[in-house]
């Protein structure tokens, strides 16, 4: 106990000597230091600085529309004329069911149109005819491959490089390798559904074993997007600046004797952002100024389209804030078509097709596409043959992980590029395999990262997001 | 020598493997197979080209290319030469190198096995290893290290000084209390209590403190808490339209009880599972039975099987499927919470990492299968029960009776006077038509002929209905009168004693069959299956049936699983059990994934301590009380400090890892600081509203208007605002916001583990939240009232109320500087001193409820 005390004294002590730890953000926005100080945290500390790439990277920020469940390949990205010259009969192949039990092995034709679309002719579906717009400015990659089973475990693959749980995610790497461009917002931030949550909930955006400094922030569905954002009205001018600064002070000492401790760090940072916050947040998500030309352009006029024309219209005022990864995210898995596909797909696509294409005109037309990578698609894609063979109207399609597309769009993705194969069936990607973590390392590439460059020390060992895999950067998709 | 280990290992390739010089099949080689090449390959009846990798026996076989294995020589082998060229497996997922060089290294030694294998194997095939699995094994009591008094201390002490490490020094006993109060009863220790503590100067002082907290019913609302999140209590049916489940939160109330009263848990776990088997009741039989001593109780331990998302009580699109989704979920709880298994993928097809095949999946199903019957489904409604006594049945048929007698004469009055202005108004009719008239009149609406439709419009002064509603229209004074009639027996019919409904699991008496359902779905049904274990924890040969009991009404299907759940054969439950409670006193378990104890889970840090632990608590009837003394009394429970730098500090418990407060007990400490908590335990959780301006979800009643159905205002809770956050209504689609910031878990079904974070919109809601500045305006009332003397003093009284401890003098000195800066700055802006006082004194209150030493448990 006494020698406790002791402890605490000379911490105590070592603070105040310190002097006053002001919070520089409030007295550097009103004028009175400029200079930033830093918390006394202890031994290790991990903060969103911003930190330069080793290499130069073209790309700055993500938008990651993330489509949970699995969007059918051969109904919106791989055209399959196969299939349709087959459609009814008994797939002659061998079927890569999601696991051994057997659905129906025949083949299902799309029931919708591919045409070339653009200067490139890449072919898409008629059900994306607002992404049809913009494809000389993507790059579709109709090898994605995960491999493995089921919706979580694929979903982690993409996110977290193994298809298990507990590891950090994409955003939280590259915060973790990059900082943050704006010191005003968290620089990782999930943007889900008014709808309900997304499969596994809060484990999208998770650190795993990364400080939780690095986790991404959940913003509310509907507005206000961000609460709390006004401070209380019997507060006099100054005070909560006073209150924080008072806070930082006891928070630094008891921090002193829990040097080591991520947490502890974090919260402390988190105050930090917080005030900063109260400004830049209010102004980021309010997108009641944008003109009614952008609104159109999203779709925020029309009732389908209204809620994801928000959220990826609030993307991009986020990535023009300096927010560095975007995840944007679907309810459930509502993309997980295993019956009456030819209702369903239709649906999900009008949701979506409009507000992701204006996002990368959007992105295009300021000059920020160059350094934003957006990315659309899934954990995985479907089968050729039908599942739920029960008339026209209840067909569906099972999960496929063994070839599936997906689009990429600027931050050094080539615009109008169509990237690897499926066999003739669109059931195993045959050409250019781009493997989870082969995605991993071109997109951290991209960031002037390396993929097995960018560890954490964990438990004595480089930890690294594609964690030993054979990663190789997919040149093909480079502009 | 080297010829002499050749001859060896050709001879005695056993030898070889306890020498640890190569691969042996059970061990390295045959997990690798299944994870790759089962699939087609031997499991589900399937080998492709003729091939069954299963056994080495059979990989002997030999292909048109060839043999499939020639021990000794990789060349002669077509498995190596397939997967290395890569045509092998055929999916995406190839063999790592490593992978590939252990198989080769396994066919040159000579592709040893450890046991002979089997003469024929069934279809689903359990291997020794996969028996052998940690988790699976029998759970034995190991002996105690020497050394230490707790057994804990024994084996986390032993792990310890293996590595070069000890325990670090006890807390201070404010740390120890502090922490204790939060572990037992999710609140801090009042000051008052914190000083009887270290006052007591007698030896077992601590434990005192203990029991103290132990026979608080505070415990129980805790340590229910934690049960209820692996059980998933809700009160809502979730799913998009997230209609309420008002009756759910008996189901809590029971969980909460057993918990105080210390119920053992191999009863409490059988209650759940089948308390309507226990109490003898089926749904028809119910509700003459319900006042039967314990019945009702029982029944409301059902609960557990009810709390499954359950959307067929409103609209949902494809019913059939719904139906099945509430018994997939279910079936994830039980599994998850009771057994440490995820086996929900099993129901499209085998398990690919645990052993656990698509018939296990179904007879597990069919253990549930009388309940939940989804081909004479029952929605959430039709499972109620209600507890009405006779005598307050017949009081509320009474109070009706009179009601309806009391509407019946307004109705009369009304009808009469309609009568009478209709009859003043036939009297202008031209005689010839008022017969016609008439006769329309008394013709109901529906029924008239277009002809009478007709006369009523030439005459429509006439068309007087006798419709209670349109005296408003013709007669508003009499109109009035009815309305007060309607009030009074509005009035009357209140009065009559509340319904309240438990809802249970319970069968119907028919025994509905359980077939496979291929590809896990009910469209495709196939062969019948029976209840019974898994095999993988059944004695070799066979699952092992769970037979129907005799002398029971119901199937008895859950019964006997209870007792198989409840009983020494069983190797998970009670690991899984106290493996939790390790996890909720010291933040995470010695298994870190408590709801997965298969192949993808984490295995124990301490396996012998965990199996310790686990057969103590069996043998001294699964008591929990007595668990928790025995781990709050350790040296390792009681440490202080951090754990060591040392990366192995952490998980060998060297030292205390800071703990963050949950979401609960970081909104019942600030009440209870405030002084603000309201205690009243149980019964219907205060509602939660969606606060209009905010868009907040506070406690609260939303007003509907009858006219728009919009939302016209809020209620406050008023008191009940002031309850425990268990009591708060849990409506899985409108968490409260306190809560929801802090990291409630979403009940999508259950939560066996939650995650906590630390973002932004926690500090935001600490800084500017309406819940923050009022509690922080509470503490600054109470700090006024309870040390009234100076600033010095309610610094020092707000110290001990949060953190039990006294505050330095620089803690101190900061205070004082703080409230007279901020007084100063309210006078400026205009604020008489009485009120800058209080507003500065909030002001610094808020601060210390924002506090690191606040939201953590040293």
């Amino acid at each position: 106990m006494a020698s406790f005390c002791s402890r605490r004294h000379f911490f105590r002590a070592n603070a105040f000597s310190l002097g006053s730890l002001a919070l520089p953000w409030l007295l550097s926005r009103d004028g009175v230091i400029a200079a930033p100080t830093k918390p006394f945290t202890g031994s290790e500390s991990f903060d969103l600085s911003k930190k330069p790439p080793p290499r130069f990277g073209q790309a700055k920020a993500m938008i990651s529309l993330f489509m949970i469940g699995g969007p059918s390949q051969m109904d919106l990205f791989d055209p399959k004329p196969q299939l349709t010259k087959y459609h009814g009969r008994q797939f002659p192949g061998e079927i890569k069911y999601d696991n051994a039990a057997e659905a129906s092995s025949k083949v299902f034709g799309s029931p919708w149109k591919f045409a070339p679309r653009g200067q490139c002719g890449m072919e898409i579906s008629e059900l994306l005819p607002h992404l049809s717009e913009i494809v000389d400015d993507i790059s579709l990659i109709r090898s994605m491959r995960t491999g493995v089973n089921n919706h979580g475990q694929s979903v982690w693959a993409l996110h977290s490089g193994r298809s298990i749980g507990g590891r950090p995610t994409l955003g939280s790497w590259l915060s973790y390798g990059l900082g943050s461009e704006t010191q005003d917002l968290p620089t990782y931030l999930a943007l889900t559904s008014p709808h309900g949550q997304p499969l596994m909930n809060n484990e999208n955006w998770t650190a795993g074993w990364l400080p939780a400094v690095f986790q991404g922030t959940m913003v509310r569905p509907v507005a206000p997007h961000i609460l709390n954002l006004d401070p209380p009205a019997y507060l006099p001018p100054g005070g909560q600046q006073r209150q924080l600064e008072l806070l930082n002070k006891l928070n630094s000492d008891h921090h002193a004797q829990h040097a080591g401790d991520s947490d502890l760090d974090a919260r402390i940072q988190s105050y930090a952002l917080a005030a900063r916050m109260q400004t830049a947040a209010k102004e980021a998500f309010d997108i009641s100024g944008e003109p009614a030309s952008i609104r159109k352009m999203y779709g925020l006029d029309q009732d389908h389209t209204r809620d994801y024309a928000t959220r990826c219209l609030i993307a991009r005022r986020l990535v023009e804030r300096g927010v560095r990864f975007v995840q944007v995210l679907n309810q459930g898995q509502s993309w997980d078509h295993h019956g009456s596909i030819r209702g369903e797909l239709p649906n999900r696509c009008r949701e979506v097709d409009q507000p992701c294409a204006a996002l990368v005109k959007d992105l295009k037309q300021r000059g920020l596409l160059d350094s934003t990578i957006v990315h659309w698609g899934g954990e995985m894609g479907r089968l050729p043959v039908l599942q739920n063979d029960g008339g026209p109207e209840k067909w569906g399609r099972d999960h496929n992980t063994y070839g599936f597309s997906t689009w990429m769009a600027g931050g050094g993705f080539k615009g109008g590029c169509v990237h690897g194969e499926t066999d003739e069936w669109g059931h195993h990607a045959v050409k250019d395999i781009v493997n989870h973590y082969d995605w991993h390392a071109t997109l951290l590439h991209l960031f002037g990262l390396q993929h097995d460059k960018l560890v954490f020390k964990r438990n004595g060992l480089d930890a690294t997001l594609t964690d030993g895999q054979p990663a190789q950067v997919a040149h093909g998709l480079l502009a | 020598m080297p010829l002499l280990r050749f001859r060896t290992a050709l001879l005695f390739p056993l030898l070889l493997t306890v020498a640890g010089a190569a691969p042996v099949f059970e061990k390295d080689v045959r997990p690798l197979l299944k994870a790759h090449c089962f699939h087609c390959h031997g499991e589900g009846g399937k080998k492709e080209g003729g091939v069954d990798l299963r056994l080495r026996r059979f990989m002997l076989h030999k292909t048109d290319d060839g043999p499939v294995l020639t021990p000794g020589d990789g060349h002669a082998s077509r498995m190596l030469s397939l997967v290395k060229s890569g045509k092998m497996p055929k999916g995406e997922k190839k063999l790592a190198l490593h992978e590939i060089a252990l198989l080769e290294e396994w066919i040159t030694a000579g592709a040893p096995v450890l046991k002979d294998e089997p003469e024929a194997i069934p279809a689903v095939y359990i291997t020794e290893d996969e028996r052998n699995f940690w988790s699976f094994r029998p759970v034995v009591k190991p002996p105690l290290p020497p050394g230490e008094g707790n057994a804990v201390d024994a084996f986390t002490g032993e792990k310890l000084r293996a590595a070069g490490m000890d325990f670090q020094p006890e807390a201070s006993r404010a740390i120890l209390l502090r922490r204790l109060s939060f572990d037992l009863t999710g609140l801090p220790p009042t000051p008052e209590e914190a000083e009887a503590f270290l006052q007591d100067a007698s030896p077992d002082a601590f434990e005192k403190q203990v029991d103290r907290l132990l026979a608080s019913p505070r415990y129980g609302e805790r340590w229910g808490r934690h049960w209820l999140d692996a059980a998933g209590y809700a009160d809502s049916e979730g799913h998009e339209e997230d209609l309420p489940r008002p009756h759910a939160w008996h189901y809590r109330d029971y969980v909460v009880r057993a918990h105080n009263e210390d119920l053992p848990w191999d009863r409490f776990i059988a209650e759940q599972l089948a308390g309507d088997e226990l109490a003898q009741v089926k749904h028809e039989t119910l509700l003459q039975r319900i006042h039967h001593a314990g019945v009702s109780e029982k029944l409301a331990a059902t609960g557990f099987l009810r709390m499954a998302p359950d959307p067929t009580g409103g609209s949902v699109a494809d019913a059939n499927l719904a139906r099945n989704q509430v018994m997939a979920e279910t079936i994830k709880i039980v599994s998850t919470s009771l057994m440490g298994l995820t086996v929900g993928c099993a129901q499209c097809h085998d398990h690919r990492y645990d052993p656990i095949a698509q018939q296990d999946y179904f007879r597990l199903r069919a253990v549930f299968e009388p309940v939940y019957d989804w081909k004479n489904w029952r929605p959430p409604g039709q499972r109620l029960y209600s507890l009405y006594t006779e005598e307050e049945r017949k009081l509320a048929e009474q109070i009706e009776a009179e009601a309806k007698q009391m509407d019946d004469e307004r109705i009369a009055f009304a009808a009469k006077r309609l009568d009478e202005i209709f009859l003043e108004r036939l009297a202008k009719v031209p005689a010839e038509d008022r017969d016609a008239v008439l006769a329309a009149r008394e013709t109901g609406h529906g029924n008239r002929t277009p002809a009478q439709h007709e006369l009523l419009k030439k005459y429509v002064e006439a068309n007087v209905a006798r419709d209670e509603g349109l005296l408003e229209l013709f007669d508003p004074a009499a109109n009035n009168k009815r309305k007060e009639k309607q009030s009074k027996s509005t009035a009357h019919r209140a009065t009559k004693p509340k319904e309240h409904f438990v809802m249970a699991a319970t069968e119907s008496g028919t025994i509905p069959e359980t077939v496979i359902f291929h590809r896990g779905d009910h469209g495709q049904p196939r062969e019948k299956i029976s209840p019974a274990l898994f095999e993988v924890l059944s004695p070799p040969g066979a699952a092992l049936a769970l037979a129907s009991l005799p002398d029971l009404s119901s199937s008895g299907r859950r019964l006997a699983f209870a007792r198989w759940i409840t009983g020494k054969q069983n190797p998970l439950t009670a690991r899984v059990l106290v493996n939790r409670f390790w996890m909720h006193h010291f933040g995470r378990g010695l298994v870190t994934t408590p709801g997965d104890f298969g192949a993808l889970g984490g295995r124990p840090t301490h396996p012998e301590l965990l199996d310790w632990m686990a057969t103590d608590f069996m043998e001294h009837g699964w008591q929990l009380k007595r668990l928790h003394r025995l781990i709050l009394s350790s040296r390792t429970w009681r440490q202080s400090g951090d754990p060591q730098s040392n990366p192995d500090g952490e998980r060998l418990y060297c030292g205390w890892k800071l703990q963050r407060l949950d979401a609960e007990s970081t909104r019942d400490a600030m009440l209870a600081i405030t002084g603000k908590l309201n205690l009243h335990s149980g019964g219907e959780p205060v509602p939660v509203a969606r606060d209009l301006a905010t868009g907040r979800i506070v406690p609260g009643s939303e007003i509907i208007n009858p006219g728009n159905g919009m939302i016209d205002k809020i209620t406050s809770a008023a008191e009940g605002a002031m309850r425990r956050s268990l009591y708060i209504e849990n409506r899985r689609s409108r968490p409260l916001t306190v809560l929801d910031t802090f990291d409630l878990p979403v009940m999508n079904p259950n939560c066996t583990s939650r995650t906590l974070t630390t973002v932004a919109p926690q500090s935001l809601l600490l800084m500017n939240d309406a819940f923050s500045v009022e509690q922080s305006g509470a503490l600054a009332d109470r700090l006024q009232r309870e040390a009234p003397a100076n600033d010095r003093a309610k610094v020092a009284r707000a110290w001990s109320l949060l953190y039990g401890a006294a505050p330095a003098p620089l803690d101190t000195a900061r205070g004082l500087v703080f409230l007279h800066e901020l007084r100063a700055s309210l006078a400026a802006a205009g604020r008489d001193p009485v009120q800058a006082a209080s507003e500065a004194l909030t002001a610094w209150c808020q601060v210390m409820l924002s506090t690191n030493r606040f939201l953590y448990i040293e």
